[in-house]
Formats: structure tokens, C-alpha cells, sequence
């Protein structure tokens, strides 16, 4: 109880958590995702569901259970549309091109052959929404009020983006990639989701053009056939359903670039007013970890208990990730298991004694390797985006 | 005011307004103001109508925002489309800053309006009204299903085999279909059977 801020904020975002399960297990409708196998035993049916928070167009979570695994299913993995998926037969492989055009020496309209023609690359990364972990802001934030699931891993293979952009031939004024995609609004006046990541983003060598996911063909609420992969970024740079590349002097015009997804780049307060200058891109990936077990609310018997997670950063590694079963006052260092691949997420246990029955509250808390922690609560900020506050579960201990 | 405070108060408000809208309603906009619908119950037909052609309307309820955001949002909305007179956003951004704003609980409730649509007796016995129905289609069903009924992000309805079954044409509007929200709670019988009179005098 001496670190009173700690534990003002943890009790805070305690109690958040406790009354999002609630509005979950009151509102949230279970979405069986179209490429769901067959469910083979009772049950089947839940694990293979996302959490709905908008029917339609759909944005859905991927539930906690899901992420004892490395690698997100794809029919577990989140969903975030902003006007969903395009008509099927316009990102039909068959008549689908990817246009590169502006500040480029030669134009291209490619198929997805010519696309598969290049040299192939598989890179496991971890996508996140901008806006995960919105709803543990206070004050609420607009938007979709994602918790704790709008993230996953997978492996994504394509081409690497540089390879299309050296056939066509960048001309030096480009500094900025715009990506558009088939999808469209329901109503004309509603701006497109033009998006655009800087040159050197769209040169890395690691920046892909998608068009498999965990060795599947991309579905379709994925971005079929082809989407964008900036890995250690947030999934606002992954355009979905793309067919158009545009090199330009200047960012993407409109408000999908210039107004959403844009982080004030000093300490801002509810109603401050922010000058457009201040407002940078939400690009990197900030450091976090998440608790897969035990779960949200779940019963232990006391004795020993293996606490499993999940930790990432944007560009850089994690180097530690700590638990903390005492609302903050002591942190215990967890051990890092399985593979470190760069943009993957880090999986890591901690064996816990229990101690005695009664209400417990286990905390986690990531380091990377440029010395990001992450804090008990995020800098608040208008769009509610890049929220990594230290992940925490409630349990209950009772005698064994 | 609390949530349960508010529960209780309009609930049986709600259903009285409604059974005296199910008495008197006729047709219109216009006349919606003075049948004695509530302000709560016009906010509600304009999410169902004139928000959810776009997006669900779960995404206004998990929102939790003072004032001054509600009438951000909405005037963004409409900029971005939505087809609502100054009035009407007027009316429902009162009604989501009352009931969506910070101090909600989790849960919020809210007076919901019955599927009128669905009411006892609303089969289509009345013979539509085409040149009514035209004003409707205009209102609610154009963004989706295009000009004249040619189609667009939604089905084309001119000539569409569905205007030969009134039955179920008229549950396919009230409980919607696909991406095709409800509209049980937007749309009284008497205007669906406007909307199928319309409907059927278009040509290909």
C-alpha cells in the first residue's frame, strides 16, 4: 500500500476491467467467423468466436482464451473494418490489380501472378489496433471500445514491397506511400480510408505486401487478396484490400490520415485545445504484455499456479517482462520462453505461489530494449489510441 | 439522475406513446411531431433509419462522451452524409448526450420503441400509397438501395421477384436480411405497404 498512485490506478483500471466483463457477458453478441471449421465437440463453438463490438460494419475482438497460442488463428483473429469488405468480385483474384502510380518512372498495374513473381517472404508479426485497450481510458475516448483483444501474431507471407517499388522505379521527390483499397463507404460524402506510411517504411526491407496469413490464402475480412504488413507498426499502416500505391511529396490528404489516427506529441489533458502541428501519426508500436492465464475472474485453487503471457514492443525486443501479485508493490521477474523473432510477440510464464484464499490481482509488466515500460496507465489522449497500461487479471484463490 | 431512475420513468411513458402512435399515426414526418412521439422515440427512429446505414448502432451505445463530443460526432456524421435535417440533429444529440454520456453505468437503458411493423394486424390489408411511398424510399431506403431502386451498395428492387410476395417483402424490411438492418422499429406497416406500392410501379 506505499505506492498510493499505483494503487489509485490500479484499483481504477481494476475496476474497469471488472465492468467490461460485465457489459461483455450483457451485450456482447458471439460472432462465428465464415472460415470456422466444423465444431467437432461441445464447446468448439465458443472457442472459435470473436467478440463483437460492432456488427456491422464488423469489429470484433479476439477473445483472452485465444492467446495461450503463439501464432493468432485466423478465424480468431480481430477483425476491424472501417466500411468492410469490399464486393467480393471486386478483390476476386482473377480481376483484382495492385495500380502503382505518381512519382514513379513507370506506372504498373499488377496481377496477383505478377505479384507472386517475385521473390517470397514469410515474416511473423504482430498486428494491433491503434485503438486497443481504448475502453480503459478515463475519460471514455470516442470509438470502438476495444479491451483487450484487438491484437494478434501471425505469420504473413508475400513480397516485399520494396522489390514492387524498385520496378516501378521511385523518383526522388517521393517521401510518402498512400495506399487506397476496394473497400467503400456506404455513402459518398464519407471520406475514403486513404492511408500513407513515409518512404523509408515502404523500403524497409521488412515491409510486405501480404496475400497469405498462417499459410492460408489472406481472407477475406482480412484484406483479401493483398494487404499491406508494416511490421513493429500499428495495424492503421496495414491497408486492407489494397490496389492502390501512390508515391508522393506529401502525406495522404483527408481524414483517415490528417485528423484519425493522431497522437499529440506532449502531455495534453480532456479539452485542451492541440494544434494540428502537435499531432503526429500513430505509427511505432508502443511496449506491452498481456496475461493469457489464468483469466479474467477465473477460480484457483490455492498452491501453484503457472501465470502465462504475451509480451511486444514496435521496432525493438523485449528484454524483461515482470508480475506483480500485490496491486504493484513488488514485481518478480517472469522468464521469457519460446522464440525471440523480431516483430513477433514474446510468450513468458511465472510460476505463483498463491498464499491463502481470498481476491488476488496479478499484474504484468513488459521492458524493451530501448527502454520503454510500460506504465500503469497510458498519457491520456483524444483518440484513446496506443493505450499499455500494465495488463491485470482478478482471480480468486480458494482452498485447495 | 440514475440509470434506474430514468428506466422507470419512461417505460410505461413509452408504451402509453406508443399505443397512442399505433392509434393516430398516419404518415410523414410532419405529422410524426404532432402525433405525440416522444423525443426519445424520434431519436431512435433517426439511429435506426438515418445512423444504421452505415454502421450498427452498437457503436453509439458502447460510447460514453460529454455533450460537446456527442455534437462533434453527430455534426461530423452529417457532413459525412447522414441525412439529417438541423432539427433533427439537434434531437439526437440531446438524446445521446442524455443517455451516453460519462456518468452512464456500463449498461445503459433505454426506452425502446416496439417493432410497429410487427404490430397485430399490420399484414398489408391497406392498399399502399405509391406517391407516399416514394418520399419514404427517399428517406430511408436510397443510400443503399440507389435512384429509382436500380441498386447500389445494396440489391436492386425495380422489378425485383421479392415485390411479387408482399408477405415477404414487408418481413424482409421489418427484420432486415444480410448486411440489411431491421427496420421494424423505423417503418410502420402502412409505410411498408407504401414503400411495395412504390416499389412495384418501377420499371426495369
Amino acid at each position: 500500500m506505499t505506492d498510493r498512485n499505483g494503487l489509485l490506478i490500479s484499483r481504477r483500471s481494476l475496476l474497469a476491467h471488472a465492468v467490461g466483463g460485465l457489459a461483455f457477458a450483457l451485450t456482447a453478441n458471439r460472432l462465428r467467423a465464415a472460415t470456422a471449421p466444423l465444431e467437432t465437440e461441445p464447446g468448439a463453438h465458443e472457442a472459435n468466436s470473436l467478440l463483437t463490438r460492432v456488427a456491422r460494419p464488423l469489429d470484433a475482438e479476439t477473445p483472452p482464451q485465444a492467446f495461450t497460442a503463439w501464432l493468432t488463428p485466423n478465424d480468431r483473429f480481430f477483425v476491424r473494418s472501417h466500411f468492410g469488405p469490399p464486393a467480393p468480385e471486386l478483390v476476386a483474384p482473377a480481376a483484382w490489380r495492385l495500380h502503382l502510380a505518381g512519382l514513379v518512372e513507370r506506372p504498373l498495374s499488377l496481377s496477383l501472378d505478377d505479384l507472386r513473381r517475385f521473390d517470397e517472404v514469410t515474416i511473423t508479426a504482430v498486428l494491433q489496433c491503434s485503438g486497443n485497450g481504448r475502453a480503459f481510458y478515463r475519460p471514455k475516448t470516442p470509438g470502438v471500445q476495444w479491451e483487450r483483444g484487438a491484437v494478434g501474431n501471425a505469420q504473413w507471407t508475400g513480397v516485399r514491397l520494396r522489390d514492387v517499388l524498385d520496378r516501378a522505379g521511385v523518383r526522388p521527390p517521393a517521401r510518402h506511400l498512400q495506399m487506397g483499397g476496394a473497400d467503400r463507404p456506404a455513402v459518398s460524402d464519407t471520406p475514403l480510408f486513404l492511408r500513407s506510411i513515409p518512404i523509408e517504411k515502404a523500403l524497409h526491407p521488412d515491409t510486405i505486401l501480404a496475400y497469405r496469413m498462417n499459410g492460408e490464402p489472406l481472407p477475406l475480412l482480412h484484406g483479401a487478396p493483398v494487404r499491406l504488413i508494416a511490421p513493429g507498426w500499428m495495424a492503421d499502416s496495414c491497408v486492407k484490400w489494397l490496389t492502390d500505391l501512390t508515391l508522393q511529396a506529401e502525406e495522404a490528404q483527408g481524414y483517415y490520415m490528417q485528423t484519425a489516427y493522431r497522437y499529440p506529441s506532449r502531455p495534453v489533458g480532456p479539452g485542451d485545445a492541440i494544434a494540428q502541428q502537435d499531432l503526429k501519426p500513430v505509427e511505432a508500436m508502443v511496449v506491452n504484455s498481456l496475461i493469457a492465464h489464468p483469466q479474467q475472474g477465473a477460480t484457483l485453487s490455492r498452491g501453484h499456479v503457472m501465470i502465462q503471457g504475451l509480451a511486444w514492443t514496435g521496432e525493438g525486443r523485449i528484454v524483461t517482462v515482470e508480475v506483480s501479485t500485490d496491486e504493484g508493490r513488488t514485481w518478480e521477474a517472469a522468464k521469457l520462453v519460446g522464440d525471440d523473432v523480431p516483430y513477433a510477440w514474446r510468450q513468458w510464464q511465472f510460476l505463483w505461489r498463491t498464499g491463502g484464499p481470498g481476491s488476488r490481482t496479478i499484474l504484468s509488466r513488459a521492458t524493451d530494449d530501448r527502454g520503454q515500460v510500460q506504465p500503469m496507465a497510458s498519457p491520456w489522449n483524444p483518440g484513446g489510441f496506443l493505450w499499455n497500461g500494465v495488463d491485470q487479471v482478478q482471480v480468486q484463490v480458494r482452498e485447495a | 439522475m440514475s440509470v434506474t431512475n430514468r428506466r422507470h420513468r419512461f417505460r410505461p411513458y413509452a408504451l402509453s406513446l406508443a399505443l397512442l402512435c399505433a392509434a393516430f399515426y398516419t404518415t410523414g414526418r410532419a405529422e410524426e411531431q404532432t402525433t405525440g412521439q416522444s423525443a426519445d422515440q424520434q431519436a431512435q427512429r433517426l439511429l435506426a433509419s438515418r445512423c444504421s446505414v452505415c454502421h450498427s448502432t452498437d457503436l453509439v451505445q458502447q460510447q460514453r462522451l460529454p455533450r460537446d463530443r456527442w455534437e462533434a460526432t453527430v455534426s461530423k456524421m452529417v457532413h459525412w452524409g447522414a441525412q439529417l435535417d438541423k432539427e433533427e440533429e439537434a434531437l439526437l444529440t440531446a438524446y445521446l448526450a442524455n443517455y451516453f454520456h460519462p456518468e452512464a453505468g456500463p449498461v445503459v437503458e433505454w426506452p425502446t420503441i416496439p417493432l410497429s411493423g410487427e404490430e397485430p394486424g399490420s399484414a398489408l390489408k391497406q392498399a399502399g400509397i405509391a406517391t407516399r411511398g416514394a418520399t419514404i424510399y427517399q428517406q430511408n431506403c436510397l443510400p443503399c438501395h440507389g435512384e429509382a431502386g436500380k441498386g447500389g451498395m445494396g440489391p436492386k428492387l425495380s422489378r425485383n421477384p421479392i415485390l411479387t410476395q408482399a408477405d415477404r417483402f414487408r418481413e424482409t424490411v421489418v427484420k432486415g436480411r444480410g448486411a440489411m438492418p431491421p427496420w421494424g422499429s423505423v417503418l410502420q406497416a402502412q409505410e411498408i405497404a407504401d414503400l411495395h406500392a412504390w416499389l412495384s410501379t418501377l420499371p426495369e
